[in-house]
């Protein structure tokens, strides 16, 4: 706001300031009704504009002997105002886009159509030559500008207000032509100034395609942030006591929380613009925003009208578009909602078309319908098997099978078991994803090795399975046999289940893309649904091995071979524990992956001391003493993670895992590079995904892709989701995606769409992707 | 159940604070307008309840604010304060400025200020402090406020339905204070009791 650094001058500001108004009223007065041929106004199209007072004097200076404002009063104006516009030459039929771009001093503010508590919206009126037509002004979305007890909307900074302009079909080319715009506005910081700007913009006429002009990008930085109709959100109304209920459904496909969504009412007198505007679900999985009633209010609205905005770094579309227009009938509060289609949003003539602007609807890669969901999710869940996060576990599940021999009806039990585990790991996983997306937070799958505390937990589970597969020590039936290790039994298989779930997250994201995406947007039915269907793959395999004996005595017979089998197994498991290590060393520092490590170390003195001294072998006393000291190594070792976690410190930016000429990865440098013309890549990656380091390796750093990226001068941009980021988080869901990898192309041409690379990439996939662009 | 209790535990200890504060709620049409007691810039003091039995005009005042200023240069709200104070309307314009804000001046210079805008408000009144502003959460100015003779509020909102800061937007606006007096006077119910209130915000501390 900048509002609190002009505490200290208000008071001189303010009297100031009320001086000019008051020679500006002295001025006003005698120009009222006189706007047009005014001498002294032959100014340049970008002069300063300033406030009604300066522009009364200059004219007055210039013809009569009216009081002068000081040098000093003119060089200090709160506002400047162009006319600019996206083209530099026009052409016959052609419309093109125009902006009044106003800009702003720190702190000083204009408004949105509804100014709220106070001020005006602009006043524009054109003066353009014969068979021109010119749409009324579009408003870009506005921000809430408290000033207690009022609340404003409008634009700090700067705005770009738009109107298409359509030139009359039968215009000769050759010549040019003068559009000029009158412009009332106001100016407010604390106290508001009207001003009012008389801007022309001289245009050539050709016979050619309208190039862009210099302000194209400005242009494009604005219309971006109109508004938007969109048809696939639902939205209605209905009265309550006091206010209003606006439900809004978003589209199949669409990711993301309405949490922080504010509606800007395009009528000032229907809500009170203070008042909190909570927003909750509805039962059928709508966002329900709670409005209160102005006071005003003349008598009972039709339509609830106006602009729902999110909050920064959310969109409704994949184009990234903040504001959604809303234009909802009001229906009694009792109404049953279900029963009838969502009503389509009107599209109010607030969108203009751009010639650059992308009004992409709603990203389709979620969109899969649930059956197209559930059978990704049963592939999906097969293919988990073969990950490098789950194959330690699953081998293992191999060797409690073997264990079982020839016992058909155990080995049913257990694979039955396991796929329980499975299934209702995925459940609960899937279940608190759900309760943590609908209490707003911004959540991806892969979220648990987001968090050191998982990481450490989980390396130290790896590190000590691992301890008890090379035989260090062996736990008693007694300890929880987590992961079925050397045991057998039902309980056992449930936990392996569990533990291969829970290891397996990671892993899912990048080939369960659109299937999670959509499982996570859909009601929360077809969501488990989804997650169940998931599960029951990755537990087919092994339900299959243990109900068809057929496949079961392919399976080697129980003998030695077994203890080395483990005792080999038990590498994995500590390649496992390293990559972990690795990844929480991203997290917290060296400092911290130290700390882990020397936790891990009295964990392997704990296991040593049960394994010197089993409990069956030795006295009471001593059974006390030793089980005692591996406690106190537990404990030392806790601590050493707790302090690890605790010493936590932020990542460098991009990770060090960014090759050099990798950029970070921000929305704004996406639309900074397009805007240059550059052809832009963007590698959503995480530290914890390996096949993003698989790809990364294989294929963006092949010499082949690299020396491609460099000859088209393509901009590489890394979004690395290592640790939680809310800003990527949602530019994966504007791709229907909840996890990495994700590939994304934008070509050079910044009209055309961006193109979604496969997950798993080689170099010539992403060259074709390349090529394929340049050959159209 | 819970829900239920809790909710009607928060009603009742807003209802004790708001007792205990002294406040009352915003005004609304049709329900007696908040009671205040103001000095205006000639040392006088002013409570609505001395003026029961007579119609009573509340207007939030702030000389720098380009809107009011718009309706005092042209003489609309001058003419309507001469207008309707020769039928016996008591006509308060309220400045609610704080100190070292636009619009709030000491009484002396008030005075030199409302004659040099020409008021023919019945008295000027000082609400430095913003109590009576926000008692009547008057949001800007000139921000409009009809009170019948039994004290009951009959219209709330602009001067008029043409929310602009330029004189010639007068020409076609309907003055909504003049029409309420008119029909409120003539005993007809009132056709347009709210309307937009437009202005510059109250300059509050």
């Amino acid at each position: 706001m900048g509002r609190r650094g002009h505490q200290a001058g208000r008071g001189a500001q303010a009297t100031e300031s009320t001086e000019m108004r008051r020679s500006a009223s002295h001025q006003l007065k005698r120009t009222t009704g006189d706007r047009s041929g005014r001498p002294g106004m032959a100014t340049p199209v970008a002069l300063l504009v300033v406030l009604a007072a300066m522009v009364g004097a200059g004219r007055v200076a210039g013809s009569d002997s009216g009081p002068l404002l000081s040098a000093q009063e003119d060089t200090t104006p709160h506002s400047e105002a162009r006319l600019v516009s996206d083209v530099a030459s026009i052409r016959a039929g052609v419309p093109f886009t125009v902006g009044f771009h106003v800009t702003l001093d720190e702190g000083w503010h204009t408004y949105w159509q509804n100014a709220g508590d106070a001020g005006n919206g602009l006043i524009a009126e054109w003066r353009l030559p014969g068979g021109f037509v010119a749409d009324s002004f579009a408003y870009p979305i506005p921000e809430r500008i408290p000033y207690p007890p009022l609340v404003n909307y409008g634009y700090n900074d700067e705005v770009v207000f738009l109107a298409t302009i359509t030139p009359p079909p039968d215009l000769g080319a050759g010549g040019s032509v003068r559009l000029t715009l009158l412009a009332d506005f106001l100016v407010c910081e604390k106290i508001c100034i009207p001003a009012q700007a008389e801007r022309s913009l001289e245009l050539p006429v050709r016979d050619a395609p309208p190039l862009p002009s210099g302000d194209s990008v400005l242009i494009r930085r604005f219309a971006d942030r109109l508004p938007v109709a969109n048809a696939q959100w639902g939205t209605r109304a209905a009265r309550t006591d006091g206010g209003f209920v606006l439900d809004v459904a978003p589209p199949e496909g669409w990711e993301g929380s309405l949490g922080g969504a504010y509606f800007f009412p395009a009528d000032p007198v229907l809500l009170d613009h203070v008042a909190d505007q909570p927003v909750g679900r509805t039962e059928a999985g709508a966002y329900r925003v709670r409005l209160t009633e102005s006071a005003y209010l003349p008598g009972e609205p039709q339509r609830i009208e106006g602009v729902l905005v999110l909050p920064d770094g959310a969109a409704f579309n994949a184009a990234g578009r903040r504001g959604l227009i809303v234009s909802a009938a009001v229906a009694s509060a009792n109404i049953a909602w279900a029963a009838e289609p969502d009503e389509p949003v009107a599209a109010a003539g607030m969108a203009v078309g751009v010639a650059a602007g992308n009004g992409a609807t709603a990203n389709g890669a979620g969109g899969v319908s649930l059956l197209v969901a559930v059978l990704f999710a049963l592939a999906g869940g097969v293919i988990l098997n073969l990950m490098p996060c789950v194959f330690p576990i699953l081998s293992l599940k191999a060797l409690g099978f073997a264990s079982r021999g020839g016992d058909r009806a155990g080995m049913r039990r257990d694979g039955l078991a396991f796929a329980a585990g499975v299934v209702v790991t995925f459940l609960a996983v899937a279940g608190l994803l759900m309760a943590v997306r609908t209490s707003g937070a911004q959540v991806g799958w892969g979220y648990q090795l987001q968090s050191p505390a998982v990481v450490a937990a989980l390396a130290a589970l790896m590190f000590v399975i691992g301890l008890i597969l090379a035989g260090l020590f062996e736990v008693g039936v007694s300890l929880t046999r987590l992961g079925g290790l050397g045991g057998s039994g039902e309980g056992s298989a449930f936990l392996t289940g569990v533990l291969a779930t829970v290891v397996a997250t990671p892993c899912t994201a990048p080939f369960m893309g659109a299937a999670v995406g959509a499982a996570l947007i859909r009601p929360p039915v077809q969501g488990l649904v989804v997650f169940g269907a998931l599960g029951v793959g990755m537990a087919v395999p092994y339900m299959a091995l243990s109900f068809w004996p057929a496949l079961s005595r392919r399976l080697p017979r129980p003998g030695r071979w077994m203890e080395t089998f483990k005792q080999v197994l038990a590498f994995p498991m500590f390649a496992v524990a390293i990559w972990l290590v690795w990844v929480f060393g991203l997290q917290t520092g060296i400092g911290g992956a130290a700390r882990l490590l020397l936790g891990l170390l009295m964990l392997a003195f704990a296991g040593w001391v049960i394994g010197r001294w089993p409990a069956t072998v030795i006295s009471t006393r001593n059974r006390l003493a030793t089980r005692a000291l591996a406690l106190g190594a537990v404990i030392v070792a806790l601590a050493a993670g707790v302090a690890a976690i605790r010493g936590e410190t932020p990542l460098p930016a991009g990770g060090d895992v960014a090759a050099v000429e990798w950029e970070t990865w921000s929305a704004a440098a996406v639309e900074e590079h397009r805007s240059a013309g550059r052809a832009v890549f963007v590698d959503f990656t995480a530290a914890w995904c390996i096949s993003c380091q698989v790809n990364e390796r294989v294929a963006l750093e092949a010499a082949s892709v690299r020396r491609v990226f460099a000859e088209r001068d393509v901009a590489l941009l890394k979004a690395d989701w290592t640790r939680r980021d809310p800003a990527i988080t949602s530019a994966l869901a504007s791709f229907g995606r909840s996890g990495v990898p994700l590939y994304v192309y934008y070509p050079a041409d910044p009209s055309a769409e961006p193109i979604v690379l496969p997950a798993l990439l080689t170099p010539n996939i992403v060259l074709e992707t390349l090529e394929k662009e340049s050959s159209t | 159940m819970r829900r239920r209790a809790f909710a009607m535990a928060a009603v009742l200890a807003l209802g004790l604070t708001t007792v205990a504060a002294g406040v009352r709620p915003a005004p609304e049409i049709g329900k007696p307008a908040p009671a205040f007691t103001l000095p205006d810039s000639r040392g006088a003091k002013h409570s609505l309840a001395q003026y029961q039995g007579k119609w009573v005009v509340l207007e939030w005042l702030n000389y720098g604010c380009p809107y009011v200023q718009k309706h005092y240069r042209s003489g609309n709200i001058p003419g309507q304060q001469e207008k309707w104070r020769a039928k016996g309307v008591v006509w308060l314009a309220i400045a609610s400025s704080a100190p070292g804000e636009q619009g709030h001046y000491e009484a002396a210079k008030m005075n030199v200020e409302s004659q040099k805008k020409g008021s023919k408000a019945s008295a000027v009144l000082l609400d430095p402090a913003g109590t009576v502003g926000r008692l009547y959460d008057a949001k800007v100015t000139p921000h409009m406020f009809v009170i019948d003779p039994k004290g009951t509020v009959v219209y709330m909102g602009g001067i008029d339905n043409v929310p602009t800061p330029r004189d010639r937007d007068l020409e076609r606006a309907t003055q909504l204070v003049d029409a309420a007096l008119e029909e409120g006077m003539a005993g007809k119910a009132i056709s347009t009791p709210t309307s937009r209130p437009y202005g510059c915000n109250v300059k509050y501390r």
